[in-house]
């Protein structure tokens, strides 16, 4: 059977702080399988771990333990300036992307794609007025049609921005604290309490079924 | 046969991806638009396109010649000019004298910045109807510097024109103007449509939509849409946004 497009497996990243007595500020923890395309949603409160999981998935940040792998390829092990031709995280525009490299290139894999095959969106910049929601979502739809695996990770303030990921994500995931839980369709991610709690006013009508 | 394509054109700054694999395919004749969010890429892309920028990849071409990796210079030659979104314009000189600086005819002559610039004869009369076409006529002895904003971005679209270009590129053009100005500058715009092929890039949906024979959408290096503006007008999304509203 051919290698899941996506395979994280026991990834942890722990945070800590102190020389001596070594205290634990943060840890995250995932385990999540995408076999095939498809656009999965992430969501979750800010500080929670989502750009941390994209950060692991990308191979922009090294984990404390646990595998990703793309295609069959552990991304910490494919050539620096390669990884993004795996996965490639699309920053909030504020954000500055910088690799730790702790080992040489020729140690390491090439990556063997031009384009990549897992695109990662972290809080797109949605808005109603402007009408590039629509472009964005028809986006998402190509790639996922041409195979890949779409991300989007968002942090709803609006209602319209739980719509949207109801109309075009078909999986979702859910970080809350560093923990990382998935949901096969919206339907049992808005029943889960600790998600009602999180959307708050933002749960739509059809979750109170 | 496209006017102008890129094929797969491809760029990287450092670990970023700016530009990946950028298929643009503009007509003879037509208005082609190319929008996006800020920090999309957009200007990048023109960037590459009019030679500033040699792409990692893929190729550009121009009425089927392969002009990838063409110095600026070389590009304009064959007959691209493009306007920025920074204007840049001499301002001390009057708006009749930055059109003539341009003309092809007194570049090939040569000129120097001192001696003032012949205001009468043949190539005045061209420079002048180059101002008048672009809405400037009665302003050719005002400094460019003393024009008002709008008039000033007029005269850049003037100055490119000069050359006078099988394609012109204008980036951002309604970037500063008001309400009013852009809506004079979409007229002009309009009226250059019959003898010229022109690319705007431009964040104001609006403006293209109303001008714009297809238009490609570019966000995060990428096109991520493409269509006439009534295809991309139906987009749901786009119809609940304010470019949905008549």
């Amino acid at each position: 059977m051919a290698a899941p497009i996506l395979d994280i497996r026991g990834l942890v990243k722990s945070y800590t702080q102190g020389l001596l007595h070594r205290r634990e500020t943060f840890r995250l923890e995932a385990d999540l399988s995408f076999p095939t395309s498809a656009i999965v949603g992430v969501m979750g409160p800010n500080g929670s771990g989502k750009t941390t999981l994209f950060e692991l998935i990308t191979g922009s940040n090294m984990p404390s333990a646990g595998t990703v792998r793309v295609l069959g390829r552990d991304i910490h092990n494919v050539k620096y300036t390669e990884r993004d031709r795996l996965a490639i995280h699309y920053h909030q525009s504020y954000q500055v992307r910088r690799f730790r490299r702790t080992r040489p290139s020729f140690l390491m894999q090439p990556a063997g794609l031009d384009y990549p095959v897992v695109h990662l969106f972290d809080e797109p910049q949605f808005n109603t007025q402007d009408g590039y929601i629509g472009f964005m979502l028809d986006f998402f739809r190509r790639l996922r049609s041409e195979g890949r695996l779409v991300l989007v990770c968002l942090h709803p303030n609006e209602p319209y921005h739980v719509e949207l990921m109801e109309e075009v994500c078909e999986r979702f995931v859910f970080v809350l604290a560093g923990r990382v839980r998935e949901y096969p369709d919206f339907r049992s991610l808005v029943e889960a309490a600790d998600v009602r709690a999180y959307l708050g006013r933002l749960v739509p009508n059809g979750g109170a079924r | 046969m496209a006017l102008f394509e890129a094929r797969g054109v491809h760029k990287r700054f450092g670990h970023q991806v700016v530009l990946e694999n950028i298929d643009l395919s503009f007509e003879s004749g037509r208005l082609s638009g190319i929008m996006g969010p800020n920090g999309a890429g957009k200007t990048t892309c023109f960037n590459v396109l009019t030679g500033r920028y040699k792409p990692d990849r893929g190729r550009v071409l121009f009425d089927g010649e392969d002009i990838t990796g063409l110095s600026p210079n070389a590009i304009a030659c064959r007959g691209i000019a493009r306007s920025f979104q920074t204007i840049s314009l001499f301002d001390e000189y009057s708006a009749l004298e930055n059109v003539l600086i341009a003309l092809p005819e007194v570049r090939e002559r040569g000129f120097n910045m001192i001696e003032p610039l012949s205001g009468d004869g043949a190539d005045a009369d061209r420079a002048a109807a180059v101002l008048a076409r672009v809405g400037l006529a009665g302003r050719e002895r005002r400094r460019a510097g003393d024009l008002a904003y709008g008039e000033r971005r007029a005269l850049e679209i003037g100055v490119a024109l000069a050359a006078a270009p099988r394609l012109l590129f204008l980036d951002e053009p309604t970037s500063g103007l008001g309400v009013e100005a852009t809506a004079r500058l979409s007229e002009m715009v309009r009226e250059l449509k019959h003898d010229y092929s022109i690319v705007v890039i431009e964040h104001d949906m609006q403006f293209l939509f109303g001008l714009a024979d297809a238009i490609s959408v570019i966000h995060w290096g990428q096109v991520i849409a493409r269509g006439t503006p009534d295809e991309l007008r139906e987009n749901k999304w786009v119809q609940r946004s304010n470019l949905g509203r008549p």
